[in-house]
């Protein structure tokens, strides 16, 4: 099977004010492969994640120049529905964030808000989407109890289900189990590793371990730029550039 | 700021150039036995060989922990993962000295063969081998390491000559069969020690610039 890329940067520079946070960013993202964004606190990579999206349009004063692609179509094009493209390429965040509600109408929610009425299918999605996130067999005779009860690896398994519920095709994750414990973490790793087979995944980490284990490409970042992208097997043995040496061996700054 | 990772790495590698060092000085003492017939030298070499042993354990112990605790990435964990073969190859440098010093108590209560030329040009072909794949891996200079590698032809060519004189002296000396075999495996013994040379060079490469160049391959 050949690989094709889902989404690309071109040329991205981001701003936020007069600061740029992103200088010419190009990067392609591989369909059904999992990429790892890495690099110190500041590097831009969360920027970047969150240029995937457009969920920095949100920021006033940002500013995007160059492109994003989703097969092919500028994300950025005036023409182009910022509701869409966010069904397309779901979020899954740092903490958890459940709504107050049960643990059903969590996963439901987007379904809901994008017009659904169809019980049965609702409720085929919750299951199915429970069942992806690895979470149905521990929380499916209490999808009326609130989300809330739920352990912190728990609701972010749930935050993952909800994010799967609209069927995305990419889903990014913004340092998905920084908040967890190792047990927690490693259920969240093995889930990224199943997910990878329906959806193409971007995520953040600073975890260069977790990089390692989880991905099959990983791209550096260092202030505001892409220093190296690359297979994760030969980024984490025999970079090519030193800044990516110097910080995977320890040795920065 | 070095960290806590980098000086338990320094320390690790402080112990193979100990290691090293130990294992060179086997080596070239076990050669010095054998031309001098020397078998107080020889039992030193086969005394000393218990602490390179020993060595070989705490560089295993070493390596083992930092992989487990630190998680080591690129150069850091090609470093590691070459140094304990590295530490195999300088073990079994050290287990040749300790044949040949075996070899040596033999000869040494025997009446000496005629004096063959090659047999010292081979014993320092690859001491010089040996002793330039140590320096690769001190200096972590991959240039050394490739010119170790291309050294080992001229040792099997000379290893193969001194087997072809010995073959042609026990023809006609039949009481000098015991002791051409001996000195056979001494030759032998030296030959392998180039070898273990150009697997160690080969680790320095790995080490340097993350090429496997073991038979011939460079991925």
């Amino acid at each position: 099977m050949t690989a094709s890329v889902k989404m690309t940067a071109r040329n991205l520079d981001f701003y936020y004010g007069d600061f740029k946070a992103l200088q010419d960013i190009s990067l392609d993202v591989v369909e059904n492969q999992v990429t790892a964004l890495i690099g110190p606190s500041g590097c831009g990579k969360s920027t970047f994640l969150r240029c995937l999206n457009r969920m920095n349009d949100l920021i006033p004063t940002s500013r995007v120049v160059g492109d994003v692609l989703l097969d092919n179509r500028n994300i950025y094009d005036p023409s182009e529905d910022v509701v869409s493209i966010r069904r397309r390429v779901g979020m899954v965040f740092q903490k958890p964030n459940p709504f107050p509600k049960t643990i059903f109408e969590n996963v439901a929610y987007g379904l809901r808000i994008n017009g659904s009425r169809d019980k049965g299918f609702i409720a085929e999605t919750v299951e199915r989407s429970l069942k992806q996130a690895a979470l149905w067999d521990e929380v499916k005779d209490r999808l009326d109890a609130t989300a809330l009860g739920l352990s912190g690896g728990q609701q972010q398994r749930l935050c993952i289900a909800r994010a799967l519920a609209v069927q995305p095709e990419v889903v990014l994750m913004d340092e998905p189990a920084s908040a967890l414990d190792p047990i927690a973490t490693q259920k969240i790793e093995e889930l990224i590793h199943l997910l990878k087979k329906s959806y193409t995944i971007v995520i953040v980490t600073h975890n260069m371990q977790q990089a390692a284990r989880v991905s099959d490409v990983t791209a550096f970042f260092y202030m505001g730029k892409l220093v190296e992208v690359d297979s994760t097997e030969t980024l984490f043995t025999r970079p090519q550039n030193q800044q990516t040496e110097d910080y995977i061996t320890g040795r920065f700054g | 700021m070095e960290s806590h990772f980098h000086r338990e790495l320094d320390k690790l590698k402080m112990t193979l150039i100990q290691m090293a060092a130990l294992s060179e000085r086997a080596m070239v003492t076990a050669c010095q036995a054998f031309f001098a017939r020397d078998v107080d030298l020889a039992e030193e070499v086969i005394q000393n060989d218990r602490e390179i042993n020993l060595l070989e354990v705490e560089i295993d112990k070493q390596s083992l922990k930092l992989l487990a605790l630190d998680q080591p990435m690129a150069r850091d964990l090609r470093f590691i993962v070459a140094g304990l073969r590295i530490a195999v190859d300088l073990e079994r440098v050290a287990d040749q000295a300790v044949n040949i010093s075996q070899r040596v108590r033999f000869l040494g209560s025997r009446p000496p063969l005629p004096r063959d030329p090659v047999m010292e040009q081979l014993s320092e072909a690859s001491l010089d081998m040996l002793k330039l794949a140590i320096s690769a891996f001190v200096n972590q200079d991959a240039n050394q390491a490739m010119d170790v590698c291309t050294m080992d032809d001229k040792v099997d060519e000379l290893n193969v000559m001194v087997l072809k004189n010995l073959i042609d002296y026990m023809m006609n000396e039949v009481p000098a069969v015991e002791r051409s075999v001996q000195t056979i495996i001494v030759a032998r013994c030296m030959e392998r020690t180039a070898d273990h040379a150009t697997n160690i060079a080969e680790s320095v490469t790995f080490i340097v610039r993350g090429l496997n160049i073991k038979h011939h391959s460079s991925t």
